[in-house]
């Protein structure tokens, strides 16, 4: 202020300025006002009562820094009782808000940045998040029994006959009823088989996946039907006409019918009365329709292993005691039925239903959730790389409150708040567009066969997701908010105007970080590699049959209506009539197809020497028809395959492929010997009257699995149930109305059902593969562009850090081409570091991947190398175009930067 | 409420100072009063930290005066002595007075007299 009038209208000079702005600036008094008033006033009676300006602007400069100890003990205790006040619970919050408040300030004003730190978060946790609905739905809870931690299914093995541990169509009624009436550490044990049913209602005439069952799996499966009632013991025992029909048959068939329970449906023609309908997505393996065996346990023989069981632990057991208990009965069986040598060393084991049920695809979804959080990571790091960056401008700021008495634990909050608000709104985000992720997910898993459960975005998925976020948070905060609250405490105030010095430590943490995600990503790249390549032998690999242009789809007649002749006239006249339609070129029947097959059975030669690894001889038996040869497009490679001469009168033949020919016949003498299917004395003998190629017949990744065929023109009672194979000229699906127009003409009643080309059927059989592969892959590549984003930004900083050493160096004589080389040498030590990190790493877990790999090793060294060369390239890429810059700096001007 | 019960020295000096002025008392003329009364020079600085601890601690109350050319525009600000204030110094000086009581400095020191005490 200039001078101020008095009310006596004479001109006096004001007190001194500076003294009075530094009273103002040191004091934290409230009335700092008054006190500035009341000295003015009495230096202005001093002016007054004539003791000469001089002295009086003296005595105020004395007084005011006579009172600075004073104002500097009160700001003291203020401070501290700020302090104190900070520490109870209500200011906590208080100061959060504060925090939430100032953290929102500091985005608005770097808009850009928060858009790109958010975009990229809500990505990886919407990522995460998607693939966390899949593990939760598929693997974790795929259904929705009530404590399935105690509803168990019990598996066998037999290392006799050289099974591995398997869960589905196993087990003998009399295993079961061992099982049922001895184990004492289970109970509500139920077994059911599995087939066709045709189901009928008014209009409705369809073919539908059935389970007939013994016990009430209801009570095993810890669930009420959601209208009527289940089976009861007796019914099931019995064979009563009762049926439970799954929720979704009653939503898509019945429409819902209300009143169809205590109504009656046609099963194979026969009336049977509904009793229940079950929750939704109950189906055990996908049946729609549950209906009492009704044969008694013994009808069946011990071998007939058709069955699969499900039941609870009994109360104050767990699995181990049940697992010790089914050890006991093994051993018992194997004692008491010793002329049945498959039990030698044969093995239950229960597991609980869900485990039981995910084997096959646990590994794919843990691999991918694994790669997934890599992900995330690589994010994480990419975004802490960006906050320290903006750290520089940061550091002023954390000075100016660290002054103001904020402690370090209060910056790091403060930061801290700031990255987790960020985390939380880009969860919010991610979860958006998980939304709309899990229903594409969901519609892809669909198409997979044998995955039971549903992909969604429950209460458990969300938990995961805001967890996942907060953790995101901390993680990526937590170096910015060390690095910034440790500045805030240095000296900073001074190097106010070189933003840039003091910014090496900060260079080195990006440094490491950059390491961490080159090492991250290279992990990622290495596990989609292997994954790409085995998918690519997997799909290379020889069938040894022709899949192209094949049709198949199945029949079952039904024994109420056709025995053993009717059937074989039925295939024979279908296949007649479907050979003339235009466009099929040739046209089988078959009881199965590779890759898949379900029917194993034990075989005995005439000289039935039992084989070296001392297992008995077990063979795929497949029913098959003259034409099923042609229609699959398998090699003949010795003696002949089925034809018009072989009758039900004429002797009964069989053709082996080499894989059992390999197996039970090791001399050659394949062709002319004779065999039998089964374990019986009364089976008839088959003569060997031709070889076969092998095909992929036990499942893409498996050797070629032993197979015996049998012409079910000789044999039509042996399956009513049977796979038409037709090989078209055409698109295949364009012959599909002119052969359900056959099978109309032939018999209106008869549905095709599981209509698909062979080549859909291979597909089918590499979908976890493939979507683990394809998956994968895409993370790889966002991790890759990830990496090359970090280590561009890294280099650009510290291109941008070292402006003037640079410009200083040009100035000297250093031409470009060095100064391009200086860079780039700086931004590869991580770069290389990283990757011999993330090669030991990729090393180390590729162990967990070795079930997903085929023909591949998990240190396959063309993987490697070619995805290091590729990391390489793009490493290179990334600090060549900030080197770039460096070296068309002007000297003069980079000498200016401060 | 106060947590301590007793004042410091220049608190007291303050208070009654205050006190003395009632309600008159603002920064200057509370240390030219007590320059008068003491003797004793205290800067401006520390009664003004004082008067807001009083004031925190509920022993003084304050109210905004009128504000002069003199003064750069700035109001005067009021001190006066609240009921706790008026307490507090009755405490004051009746610990002092029990100290006080029975106490002779002037006289030889006498160990009786000073277990009397």
């Amino acid at each position: 202020m200039a001078r101020a009038t008095n009310p006596r209208g004479t001109n006096r000079p004001a007190p001194p300025r500076l003294s009075g702005a530094i009273l103002e600036r040191f004091s934290r008094l409230r009335y700092t006002g008054a006190l500035l008033g009341d000295l003015e006033e009495e230096y202005h009676d001093r002016l007054g009562e004539g003791r000469g300006t001089f002295r009086a602007r003296m005595w105020y400069r004395r007084e005011v820094f006579r009172s600075l100890p004073s104002l500097a003990a009160h700001a003291f205790r203020a401070a501290c009782a700020r302090r104190r006040n900070l520490k109870r619970g209500d200011s906590w919050m208080q100061s959060l808000l504060q925090d939430i408040r100032f953290g929102l300030r500091s985005m608005r004003r770097n808009l850009g940045l928060a858009a790109v730190i958010i975009v990229t978060l809500a990505l990886g946790i919407g990522a995460n998040t998607v693939l966390y609905s899949v593990v939760d739905g598929l693997i974790l809870n795929p259904f929705p029994f009530p404590d399935g931690d105690r509803l168990v299914t019990v598996g066998t093995e037999y290392p006799k006959l050289g099974s591995q541990l398997n869960f589905v169509e196993h087990m003998s009624p009399a295993e079961y009823v061992d099982i049922r009436d001895n184990a004492e550490t289970l109970e509500n044990i139920a077994a059911w088989d599995m087939g066709n049913r045709q189901v009928s209602w008014g209009e409705l005439n369809d073919n539908v996946f059935t389970g007939f069952f013994w016990g009430d799996a209801f009570d095993a499966l810890g669930l009420a039907p959601i209208r009527g009632r289940g089976m009861t013991l007796e019914e099931t025992v019995a064979g009563e006409p009762v049926a439970v029909i799954s929720h979704r048959l009653w939503q898509t068939r019945f429409g819902e019918d209300p009143d169809l329970v205590g109504g009656t449906i046609g099963v194979n023609g026969n009336p049977f009365t509904v009793v229940g309908i079950m929750p939704p997505r109950s189906e055990l393996y996908g049946m729609d329709l549950w209906i009492p065996m009704g044969v008694s346990t013994d009808v069946f023989p011990r071998q007939a292993r058709q069955f699969q069981i499900i039941a609870r632990i009994a109360d104050g057991e767990d699995l181990e005691s049940v697992n010790a208990e089914l050890e006991l009965l093994a051993r018992r069986t194997e004692m008491e039925y010793a002329e049945l040598e498959e039990y030698q060393g044969w093995r239950m084991t229960a597991a609980t239903w869900t485990d039981a049920n995910v084997r096959t695809i646990k590994p794919a979804g843990y691999v991918l959730l694994g790669a997934v959080s890599f992900v995330l990571l690589i994010v994480c790091s990419n975004v802490a790389s960006l906050l320290l960056a903006r750290s520089s401008t940061r550091r002023q700021e954390m000075a100016v409150r660290a002054a103001m008495g904020a402690g370090r634990g209060r910056l790091m909050r403060q930061v801290l708040t700031e990255s987790v608000g960020l985390a939380v709104v880009s969860g919010a985000l991610g979860v958006a567009l998980a939304y709309f992720g899990t229903g594409a997910v969901a519609d892809i898993v669909a198409g997979i066969p044998f995955v039971a459960g549903a992909v969604e975005l429950n209460t458990r998925v969300l938990v995961f997701a805001v967890v996942v976020s907060m953790a995101a948070g901390v993680l990526f905060g937590l170096l910015p908010a060390i690095q910034d609250s440790a500045a805030g405490l240095g000296s900073t105030l001074k190097t106010e105007g070189t933003a840039n010095t003091g910014g090496a430590g900060r260079l080195r943490l990006q440094r490491a970080l950059v390491s961490v995600e080159v090492a991250l990503a290279l992990v990622l790249l290495i596990g989609g590699g292997l994954l790409i390549n085995s998918f690519a032998r997997l799909t290379r690999v020889d069938t040894g049959f022709e899949p192209e242009g094949v049709l198949s789809m199945r029949l079952t007649l039904p024994w109420e209506e056709y025995d053993d002749v009717a059937i074989g006239s039925f295939f024979q006249n279908l296949e007649e009539q479907v050979g003339g339609i235009p466009g099929v070129e040739a046209v089988g029947r078959g009881a199965q197809f590779p890759p898949i097959a379900f029917a194993y059975r034990r075989l005995a030669t005439e000289d039935l020497e039992v084989t070296d690894e001392g297992q008995l001889p077990v063979a795929m038996t497949t029913l098959s028809s003259p034409g099923y040869l042609e229609a699959l497009g398998i090699p003949l490679l010795g003696g002949r395959w089925f034809d018009d001469t072989d009758t039900p009168g004429s002797e009964l033949v069989a053709v082996v492929n080499e894989a059992a020919v390999a197996r039970m016949f090791p001399e050659g003498d394949a062709i002319g010997s004779r065999l039998r299917v089964g374990d019986d004395d009364e089976s008839p003998w088959l003569r060997v009257v031709g070889v076969v190629g092998n095909t992929l017949n036990n499942g893409l990744d498996q050797p070629a699995f032993p197979e015996v065929f049998a012409n079910h023109r000789q044999v039509p009672g042996w399956s009513n149930q049977l796979f038409l194979l037709v090989r078209t000229s055409v698109e295949p699906y364009g012959v599909l109305p002119a052969i359900r127009d056959v099978v109309r003409s032939i018999d209106a009643d008869q549905p095709v059902y599981a209509i698909r080309t062979v080549e859909e059927a291979l597909a089918a059989s590499t979908a976890p593969r493939r979507v683990a592969a394809n998956v994968l892959t895409v993370f790889a590549g966002f991790a890759l562009i990830l990496a090359a984003v970090g280590i561009f930004a890294v280099v650009a900083f510290a291109v941008g850090a070292r402006t003037r050493e640079i410009g200083l160096r040009v100035a000297l004589g250093a031409g470009a081409r060095q100064v391009r080389m200086l860079v780039i040498r700086q931004a590869l030590v991580p770069v290389v570091i990283g990757t011999l990190i993330g090669l030991g790493s990729a090393l180390a877990l590729s162990r967990l991947m070795s079930g997903l790999l085929f023909e591949v090793s998990g240190t396959d060294p063309l993987t490697l190398t070619a995805v290091t060369l590729v990391f390489g390239v793009v490493a290179l890429v990334a600090s060549y175009v900030p080197a770039l810059r460096a070296s068309r700096l002007d000297p003069v001007e980079a000498l200016r930067v401060d | 409420m106060p947590k301590r019960k007793f004042l410091g020295e220049f608190e007291q000096v303050v208070l009654l100072a205050v006190a003395q002025m009632r309600g008159a008392g603002y920064g200057t003329a509370l240390r030219r009063d007590i320059r008068e009364r003491c003797g004793r020079s205290a800067t401006i600085g520390a009664i003004y930290a004082t008067l807001e601890r009083l004031e925190a601690k509920g022993f003084v109350t304050s109210r905004e005066g009128e504000s002069t050319g003199e003064r750069g525009g700035r109001s005067r600000r009021y001190f006066s002595l609240s009921e706790s204030g008026t307490d507090a110094l009755r405490r004051s000086r009746d610990m002092l007075d029990s100290m006080w009581d029975g106490l002779d400095l002037d006289a030889p020191a006498d160990s009786e007299g000073l277990e009397v005490a």
